[in-house]
């Protein structure tokens, strides 16, 4: 794409082209091709190397997947009766989960706390969380015995006091809330303000739906553990606190993934980001690192407090133990203490590292609870060859689609609105910037770079 | 060392029994039975042909297999506190006392009605006499093996999926 | 505080209230302990006569009408299988609801354990599961409904004794498959499962639950050299329908003696009594926090990006 642009090619920003006093509206597959012609799509498709290493994920992966639905889960895992839970969910579920938390700390940040100065990043923390979850949910329809059944526990038989009918039922909802979170963006692609004012109108009520709903299901999945309190290690089981100690990683978790997909954004796709969004970046992104120091400080507290609570400091000395402690060393202490330095020093390349290390921690922890240390007492489980490629091949889907949406909805940018063609639009759309001043009217100006 | 194997010993096996072995004093009397078949249900294992005399050379006390039913006596132990002077009872056949059917719906009735709850876990007929033939059997080096006292049969075969029907191929349990 | 937000904010604590109300019948079932049904069935297993003969294995397979097995019924060598490098013994699966293990203590005879569903009075399942495919009938069984399971197979995480089996094998119908103490052909007709009925031992005695305690219990005072003293699922997890007499300590003979007492919903109710409190307190705590930081800063919204309500901020504006 950047080569199209130094061709002269522009990226669509708005319902219109740009070409001086002739303004022709962009038809919808205009805006799907980003304003390139069909051809010209596809030559820079075919250019970008990134594009052809998924294709070979592909091309090994999407066969396996049909593989499993057609010959069941026995064809690609191995049916383990005693791991239940392979890497679809703990990785898939367990781990997508808490690092989509972002949607609702951004929302609550910005539209509760009315910290605006967070606003360039919100929506890009929003789809990052409906993507997570839309994804997790993927995983989880691949891991189910009968996926064409999910709905049954909202519409067929309920098993209320059930944790996973909490999850369910949560997830369900929040998905729905993200949705509605993210149309605003779609809106503005297709030109739907009464769409986007609706969504608007209900934006706190979302919001705070939001709050609630992760509050309770990131905890939740940490809950489901507490069924099985014999078969996860001690140290990474609490009957009292295992709900928090997820909920509280997610945070880190969810805010550090804003980082890192931030971090990529720009690297791999700054022509596709407006001057509010770059000009923001760094300043946004050691506010979240401090957001996410608070978090892991918290975490690394509260899980410290769990070992107390359950005396377990004698399991510390065993392999276990040392397999723990890396955990929270690496995870949690390495990248608290790189944020702490980083933070002090504006060295932004360096909180970025740090964000990936607490992404790394949590997808460990996820992984540690659901998989390693499960069935401690037992033996160890290693995924069949065939389940971490379907996981591979799924996460790249999650790639393909996140960029699908970032290339064209305006996430990273502004969208331009034009007064004469949507002209209910304007008053919403084009309000002069009252306060903070970090988002310039203008600032749909696009900027190409490189 | 007992090989386990050998004690594959049949469920529904006969119950019935006995049923002619009427009672017997301290030594075998007339009506003792020389020969007993245990043959009713025997659907699995082919009908087993009890030598009644040999047994009751070897056993020398009616009471080492019979309790107290022969009226001579029930030994030591919590039996006797009660049974060491019980007369001879009208039934000494097995059968008479243990049920075929120990769990059936009017047998577990009428344990709760057992006003003295000394019987309440009295075995079944099937139980007694495996419990009674093994535990001497394997301190005499009688025969212990299933097939021993009762060889199978086609249908006992297709039970336990062995011989004519047994697994063609061995594949290993996926685990 | 303006109109506006009033109605806002009345509006987003009804919202809370509705929600906890519907979430408040979830707790409902979750409250108090339930010990079983007074008159539900058990079977006692009395490991001190159990000949490792299999025949309850091959009972289960005919009434059950499960696959063939790899082996024979009457093939021992079975008790030499291992599994995972040798760390596991057999357990039931999608093949099989009940199998038959070997230990050998220390300094005494091989002891034969039975493994299979234990048919707890507050099974782990039946409170994992998410569409209720699980019920604990009166009679004493836990049962299983495949036609509602969705196959999220939390119930064999939650089991402590790790007994459902999957089958995985199959795509389009895959179930769960456990014992289910032959409640559709026998229990609920009076009749002991078929295992207990073809017992050449007695090993399994069948009868109510209560009245096996007693039993149990007085099997162990009459003959204490006989018995460790314990009857494993009279407590364990909120004690199970099937229960355990061992001669060697439980745990050389493959049990878990490190299970709790209460049964694993006990561990649960913590998280599952914040939900309400959740639903109940956030609306109005963070509809709050958004005033006062509305208020506080007296800064406007921008309206693109995070810029939120435009429309009724202005509506705001003119009303206050």
């Amino acid at each position: 794409m950047k080569s199209m642009i130094k061709q002269g090619v522009q990226p669509v920003v708005s319902h219109c082209r740009d070409e001086g006093d002739g303004r022709r509206p962009w038809s919808l597959l205009d805006k799907v091709l980003l304003g390139l012609t069909p051809r010209q799509y596809l030559e820079q498709a075919i250019r970008n190397p990134f594009n052809w290493i998924l294709g070979a994920i592909f091309a090994v992966g999407l066969p396996l997947i049909a593989y499993r639905f057609l010959f069941g889960l026995s064809a690609v895992t191995h049916s383990s009766y005693d791991y239940p839970w392979g890497l679809f969910l703990a990785f898939g579920l367990f781990a997508m989960v808490p690092l989509s938390a972002s949607g609702f700390m951004l929302g609550t940040t910005v539209e509760i706390f009315g910290r605006h100065d967070f606003a360039p990043i919100e929506r890009l923390a929003l789809l990052n969380g409906l993507l997570g979850y839309l994804f997790a949910v993927i995983y989880l329809l691949v891991d189910l015995g009968q996926p064409w059944r999910l709905p049954y526990p909202m519409v067929v038989a309920f098993g209320p006091a059930a944790v996973l009918f909490l999850v369910a039922w949560h997830v369900a909802t929040y998905l729905s809330v993200q949705v509605a979170e993210v149309s605003v963006s779609f809106f503005e692609f297709m030109g739907w303000a009464g769409g986007k004012r609706f969504i608007r109108r209900i934006a706190v009520g979302l919001t705070v739906a939001g709050i609630i709903l992760s509050t309770l299901h990131q905890g939740a999945l940490g809950a489901l553990f507490t069924y099985a309190p014999g078969k996860v290690h001690p140290l990474w089981y609490s009957a009292a606190f295992q709900w928090i100690h997820f909920f509280c990683s997610a945070i880190p978790g969810g805010l550090c993934m804003v980082i890192a997909v931030s971090t990529v954004v720009k690297k791999t796709m700054a022509w596709r980001c407006d001057g509010t969004f770059l000009d923001n970046l760094d300043r946004c992104t050691i506010g979240l690192a401090k957001g996410a120091s608070m978090g892991l400080v918290t975490y690394l507290t509260i899980k410290l407090i769990g070992v107390a609570h359950d005396n377990e400091w004698v399991y510390l000395t065993t392999g276990w133990g040392a397999w723990f402690l890396f955990e929270l060393a690496v995870g949690v202490v390495l990248p608290l203490a790189l944020f702490a330095w980083a933070i002090h020093h504006q060295r932004v390349g360096l909180v970025r590292l740090a964000a990936f290390i607490t992404i790394f921690g949590v997808v460990l922890n996820r992984i540690n609870t659901a998989l390693i240390a499960f069935n401690w007492q037992l033996y160890r489980e290693i995924p069949h060859i065939f389940e971490v490629l379907i996981c591979l091949t799924i996460f790249a889907i999650y790639v393909v689609v996140y960029r699908f949406i970032l290339y064209r909805l305006p996430i990273l940018f502004t969208w331009k609105a034009v007064e004469s063609e949507v002209p209910e639009a304007v008053a919403e759309t084009v309000r002069p910037v009252r306060a903070g001043g970090s988002v310039p009217a203008a600032s749909a100006v696009y900027r190409a770079i490189d | 060392m007992i090989k386990p194997m050998s004690f594959l010993y049949v469920p529904v096996i006969a119950l019935v029994v006995l049923l002619g072995a009427t009672a017997s004093t301290a030594a075998p009397s007339a009506d003792s039975p020389d020969q007993v078949t245990i043959d009713r249900l025997a659907s699995l294992f082919a009908a087993v042909s009890f030598d009644h005399a040999a047994h009751v050379e070897i056993a020398g006390d009616c009471a080492t297999c019979h309790h107290h039913t022969t009226g001579d006596g029930a030994g030591t132990g919590r039996c006797g506190r009660c049974h060491a002077q019980s007369p001879k009872t009208a039934e000494v056949a097995c059968g008479s006392c243990h049920q075929v059917d120990p769990f059936s719906a009017a047998a577990l009735e009428r344990k709760a009605d057992d006003r003295y709850q000394y019987h309440v876990d009295k075995p079944g007929l099937k139980a007694a006499y495996h419990w009674n033939c093994l535990g001497c059997h394997e301190q005499s080096g009688g025969p212990t093996g299933c097939g021993d006292c009762h060889p199978r049969t086609p249908a006992g075969d297709a039970f336990y999926r062995a011989g004519a029907y047994a697994p063609k191929t061995a594949a290993a349990p996926a685990h | 505080m303006s109109g506006i937000s009033r109605r806002r904010f009345l509006a987003a604590s009804l919202a809370g209230c509705a929600a906890t109300t519907l979430c408040g019948t979830q707790k409902a079932l979750a409250a108090g302990s339930f010990t079983g049904y007074p008159e539900g069935m058990g079977v006692l297993v009395d490991m001190t006569r159990c000949i490792g003969c299999r025949s309850c294995e091959a009972a289960c397979n005919r009434e059950q009408n499960l696959p063939a097995p790899a082996k024979p019924f009457d093939d021992l060598s079975v008790f030499d299988e291992t599994f995972h490098g040798g760390t596991q013994k057999r357990r039931p699966d999608e093949n099989a609801y009940t199998v038959v293990n070997r230990y050998e203590p220390p300094g005494g005879k091989p002891v034969y354990r039975k493994v299979q569903c234990n048919h707890c009075n507050e099974p782990a399942c039946l409170s994992s599961c998410f569409v209720n495919a699980y019920t604990k009938t009166q009679e004493g069984a836990v049962v299983y409904n495949s036609k509602i399971c969705v196959g999220c197979r939390n119930c064999m995480i939650a089991c402590p004794f790790n007994i459902p089996g999957y089958s995985y094998s199959s795509a389009f119908d895959p179930v769960v498959k456990k014992c289910i103490f032959c409640h559709e052909t026998r229990l609920k007709n009076g009749r002991p499962p078929a295992c207990v009925e073809i017992c050449p031992q007695q090993a399994l005695t069948f009868g109510k639950r209560r009245e096996l305690i007693k039993i149990a219990h007085q099997r162990i005072h009459n003959e204490p050299g006989r018995y460790v003293d314990h009857l494993y699922g009279e407590k364990e997890l909120g004690g199970t329908s099937w229960m355990y007499l061992s001669s060697a300590p439980f745990e050389q003979v493959g049990f878990d003696v490190a299970v709790q007492n209460e049964p694993i919903i006990a561990n649960v109710k913590d998280f599952l009594s914040t939900v309400p409190m959740v639903l109940a307190i956030w609306p109005a705590m963070f509809t709050g926090f958004h005033l006062l930081a509305k208020r506080r800063g007296g800064h406007g919204h921008d309206d693109d990006h995070g810029g939120d309500h435009a429309a009724s901020h202005g509506e705001e504006g003119g009303q206050s």
